[in-house]
C-alpha cells in the first residue's frame, strides 16, 4: 500500500522518462529503441489499470504534488488548496486504462511500421510525450494543470503527425491542426484566466465549491465548452479530423484517437464538475446535443464519398464522437431533475462511457488495419486496392470484427452501447434517436464500401507480392481485438465494474469537491 | 450473468445472439455442402458467370472502382453534396471561422 | 476607467490578433497573429494578478508596504510564456517545410487536403 499512493505521479512520470531517455535507448541501435518502447508501455499500461483497480476499491485518489504527504489538500488549516493536485475518481481512472490500452497497441504497431524512416528514437520521445500529454489530461484536479498538459498532447501531435515531412500533405496537415489548436489553446488560457480571476483559484473542487453564475462564468463556459469540442473533432470544428487522422503514421492516429477523448473528458468534467448544479439554463446541454447530432450526420455523409481509406474513418471518427457528445448532453440535460436522471439521464450517461471505451477500441483497430494495408498494398487509394483478403488474412478478419462493431452490428460491443443511446435520447426528442440510427445505416454502408473494395473483389496483378504484416504490428492490433471481443462476451460486467462507478462518479459533483476540500483521505 | 444488460426499455443478452448465429452459420453451412463435388476444374465449369462475357485476365480490369460505390445514393442528395463538399474548403483561415463563429453564436445563446 | 485600460488593451490586442488570424493570406502573418493572441492571453493572466498600490510579491524585498501583486499568476504566465516560444517555434518550421513542399506562402493555395 505504501508505495500505491504514489500511482498517480507514477502515471505521469513513467512516460515523461520513457520520452526522455529514448534518444539516449536510441543509441544502442534498433533493438534497444524498441525494448525500451515496449518496456514503457507495458509498464504505464499496468500502472494505470493498478491505478483503477485501487480508485474503484477505495474511492477517489488525490494526490499533492510536492506536500510532506501525498494527501495534505489543505496544509495547516488553509481554507483553500495550493499546489496543485491530482484527483483521479472513477470516470478518470476509466479514461486512463482506455488511453493506456490505445497507447499499448500504437506502440506495438510502430514497432516495424516506421521501419524506412530514420530518427525513430524521436519519434518514440514524441510518442511517450503524447501519452504523458493525454494522461496528464485526464489525472489532473487543476485548471491550469490541464491547459498544460493539453499543450504538451498537442504539441507532440503536431511534430509526429508531420513526421513524415517528406510529403507535403502531411505539413499540411500537421499545419492547419496547430493553427487551429494553438488558437483553441488560447481561449482555453482566457478561460482559466478568467476563473482565476474572480475565484483567486485554479483547482476545480475550490472553483466549483465557490462557483455561482455571472457573465465572466458563462463566457468561461463557452469557450471551454467549444475549444474542448474543437479538440475532439465536433462539427463545424471538425475539419483538421480527416487531414490530420489521415496523415500521421497509423500507429500515431491510434493514439491521437485516444489523445481526443482526453479533451473529451476535460469537457465533462468542467461542465459535471466544476458547474454542476449552477449550469444554469439549458442552453449547453441542448448546444452539445447539437453538435452531437449535426457531428454524427456530417460526418457520415462526408464519409460515403471518400475514396482514401484513412480519411474516410476520420469521418467516422467524427461522427462517432457525436454520439458520445449526444448521449453526454442528454445526461447533462437531466443533471438537475432526479426523476429524469433515474429514467433516461444515467442510462444515457451509460450509453455514452461505455461507448468512449467502444470507438476508441475499434476506431484505434480500424486505423491499424488501415495501417497495416498501407504497410502491406503501398497504397491507401481504395480506387486501386483489392482482393487483399486472400494475402492478409489475420488483417482482413481483424478489419471485419472492428467494422462490424463499429457499424453497431449485433452481437458486438458497438451494438450495445448505441442501444442504450437509442433507447435514452429517445425518451428526450425522438428525432435524435432517429438521427443515430440512420447514421448507424450510414456507417454499415461506407464499411461495406471499404471492405468490399479494400479486402474482397478479384485478386490483382499490382498485389501479387503483396504478404501478411510482420508479427509486431499483428500484435498491436490482436490486443485491441482481444479487449473489443472481451467487451462483445461481457458486456454486463463491463457495465456494472467499468461504466457505472464511471457514469455515478460523474454525477456526483459533491463528491468530487469534498475529496480535496474535506482536507485529503 | 455477465452477458446481460438492462437498457431503459428492455434488455440485451449477448448469449442469445451468439447462438443464433452459431445457429445460422450451421444452417447455411449445411446449404452450402448440398452442392456438386462433381465438377471439373480448370474448364468452363470452373469460371466464374461474368455477364456471358470474356472473362478479363486481371482482377483489375473486373472490379468496379469505390469512387464510382453508392452512385445513386449520392445523385439523389445531390444539392446537399454539392453545398457540403463546397464548405471543406481545406483553407486553414476558414477553420478558424468556423471556429470563431461557433463561438460566437454559442456565445451569443448562453449569455441571452 | 484607467483601472480597465489594461483589460482594454488585451481586447485590442486579442482583436487583431483574430483579424490577422482570419483575413491575411501570408502564412507568416497568420502565424504572428496568433502570436498576438498569445501575448494578449498572457497579459489578461498578468492583469488579473495586480492589486491597487501592491510591491513586488518578495517577502524580503518587499519594504514597509502591506499589500503585494498576486505571484501566482506571474507563474502561469511565465509557464504559458514557454508553451507559446514552443508552439511559435513549431509553427514556423513548419512554415519553412511548407513553403519548401508548395512553393507559396498563400494559405489560400496550400489546400490539397479537401473535400
Amino acid at each position: 500500500m505504501n508505495w500505491q499512493i504514489h500511482l498517480p505521479a507514477l502515471a505521469l512520470a513513467v512516460p515523461l522518462l520513457g520520452a526522455f531517455v529514448s534518444p539516449v535507448a536510441g543509441l544502442g541501435g534498433r533493438l534497444t529503441r524498441n525494448a525500451w518502447m515496449v518496456l514503457v508501455s507495458m509498464a504505464t499500461t499496468a500502472i494505470c489499470i493498478l491505478l483503477w483497480q485501487r480508485v474503484i476499491a477505495g474511492g477517489t485518489v488525490v494526490y499533492v504534488m510536492g506536500a510532506e504527504a501525498w494527501n495534505i489538500t489543505l496544509p495547516s488549516g488553509l481554507s483553500w488548496p495550493i499546489r496543485i493536485i491530482l484527483e483521479v475518481d472513477a470516470f478518470s481512472a476509466f479514461m486512463v486504462v482506455v488511453g493506456s490500452i490505445a497507447a499499448l497497441a500504437g506502440a506495438f504497431f510502430s514497432l516495424r511500421f516506421m521501419d524506412k524512416f530514420t530518427g525513430l528514437e524521436k519519434f518514440s520521445a514524441l510518442f511517450f510525450l503524447l501519452v504523458t500529454g493525454m494522461l496528464g489530461m485526464q489525472l489532473t484536479g487543476d485548471l491550469f494543470n490541464f491547459f498544460v498538459f493539453l499543450e504538451i498532447a498537442s504539441v507532440a501531435s503536431f511534430g509526429l503527425i508531420a513526421f513524415w515531412r517528406d510529403r507535403p500533405e502531411a505539413v499540411e496537415a500537421s499545419f492547419k491542426y496547430m493553427v487551429v489548436s494553438t488558437i483553441s489553446a488560447m481561449f482555453v488560457l482566457i478561460a482559466v484566466g478568467f476563473f482565476y480571476g474572480r475565484y483567486n483559484a485554479v483547482n476545480i473542487a475550490a472553483v466549483a465549491r465557490m462557483l455561482h453564475m455571472g457573465y465572466a462564468e458563462k463566457i468561461a463556459l463557452v469557450f471551454i465548452v467549444v475549444s474542448l469540442a474543437m479538440k475532439c473533432g465536433a462539427v463545424p470544428m471538425h475539419m483538421w479530423t480527416p487531414d490530420a487522422y489521415a496523415e500521421a503514421p497509423a500507429g500515431v492516429t491510434c493514439l491521437l484517437v485516444a489523445v481526443s477523448q482526453a479533451s473529451l473528458y476535460g469537457l465533462f468534467r468542467v461542465c459535471f464538475s466544476l458547474y454542476g448544479a449552477s449550469l444554469g439554463s439549458t442552453v449547453v446541454p441542448w448546444t452539445i446535443i447539437v453538435m452531437g447530432v449535426l457531428s454524427m450526420f456530417i460526418g457520415v455523409t462526408m464519409a460515403v464519398i471518400q475514396k482514401e481509406m484513412k480519411r474516410l474513418m476520420a469521418y467516422h471518427s467524427v461522427s462517432q464522437i457525436g454520439y458520445i457528445l449526444m448521449a453526454l448532453g442528454v445526461g447533462l440535460l437531466s443533471l438537475k431533475d432526479p426523476q429524469a436522471m433515474a429514467d433516461y439521464g444515467f442510462t444515457a450517461m451509460k450509453g455514452g462511457i461505455f461507448h468512449i471505451i467502444n470507438y476508441t477500441m475499434y476506431k484505434g483497430l480500424l486505423f491499424l488495419t488501415a495501417g497495416a494495408v498501407f504497410y502491406s498494398a503501398g497504397t491507401r487509394n481504395l480506387n486501386e486496392l483489392g482482393g487483399l483478403a486472400r494475402v492478409m488474412p489475420l488483417t482482413t478478419f481483424m478489419f471485419a470484427i472492428a467494422a462490424a462493431a463499429i457499424a453497431g452490428l449485433p452481437p458486438f460491443n458497438g451494438f450495445v452501447s448505441k442501444l442504450l443511446i437509442y433507447q435514452s435520447t429517445f425518451a428526450v426528442y425522438p428525432l435524435l434517436a432517429v438521427a443515430a440510427l440512420v447514421t448507424s445505416v450510414l456507417t454499415l454502408a461506407s464499411f461495406v464500401k471499404v471492405f468490399q473494395t479494400a479486402f474482397l473483389g478479384p485478386a490483382k496483378k499490382t498485389f501479387e507480392k503483396v504478404t501478411e504484416v510482420p508479427a509486431s504490428m499483428l500484435l498491436g492490433m490482436s490486443v485491441l481485438t482481444i479487449v473489443i471481443v472481451a467487451l462483445t462476451l461481457f458486456p454486463g460486467w463491463t457495465l456494472s465494474h467499468l461504466v457505472e462507478p464511471a457514469a455515478k462518479a460523474l454525477v456526483d459533483q459533491a463528491g468530487y469537491i469534498s475529496a480535496v476540500m474535506g482536507g485529503g483521505l | 450473468m455477465w452477458g446481460k444488460v438492462y437498457s431503459g426499455f428492455g434488455y440485451w443478452d449477448v448469449y442469445f445472439w451468439l447462438l443464433f448465429f452459431v445457429i445460422a452459420a450451421g444452417m447455411i453451412l449445411f446449404i452450402r455442402a448440398l452442392g456438386r463435388s462433381d465438377y471439373k476444374e480448370g474448364t468452363e465449369q470452373d469460371e466464374i458467370f461474368y455477364g456471358s462475357n470474356e472473362v478479363p485476365e486481371d482482377g483489375a480490369d473486373m472490379g468496379v472502382p469505390a469512387a464510382s460505390a453508392y452512385w445513386g445514393f449520392v445523385e439523389a442528395l445531390r444539392p446537399y453534396y454539392d453545398w457540403l463538399v463546397e464548405l471543406h474548403t481545406g483553407i486553414a483561415s476558414d477553420y478558424v471561422g468556423y471556429f470563431v463563429l461557433t463561438v460566437a453564436a454559442v456565445a451569443v445563446l448562453v449569455l441571452l | 476607467m484607467t483601472g480597465n485600460a489594461p483589460f482594454l488593451v488585451v481586447g485590442i490586442i486579442f482583436f487583431l490578433g483574430m483579424y490577422a488570424i482570419l483575413f491575411e493570406r501570408n502564412l507568416i502573418k497568420i502565424a504572428i497573429g496568433i502570436t498576438l493572441l498569445e501575448a494578449s492571453a498572457n497579459l489578461l493572466l498578468i492583469v488579473l494578478g495586480y492589486r491597487t498600490g501592491g510591491s513586488i510579491p518578495i517577502y524580503t524585498l518587499a519594504g514597509g508596504t502591506r499589500t503585494m501583486v498576486l505571484p501566482t499568476p506571474q507563474a502561469l504566465t511565465l509557464t504559458a510564456i514557454v508553451i507559446g516560444l514552443a508552439t511559435s517555434a513549431l509553427l514556423l518550421s513548419l512554415i519553412i517545410l511548407l513553403y519548401r513542399h508548395y512553393g507559396t506562402l498563400d494559405v489560400r493555395e496550400i489546400r490539397r487536403l479537401r473535400g
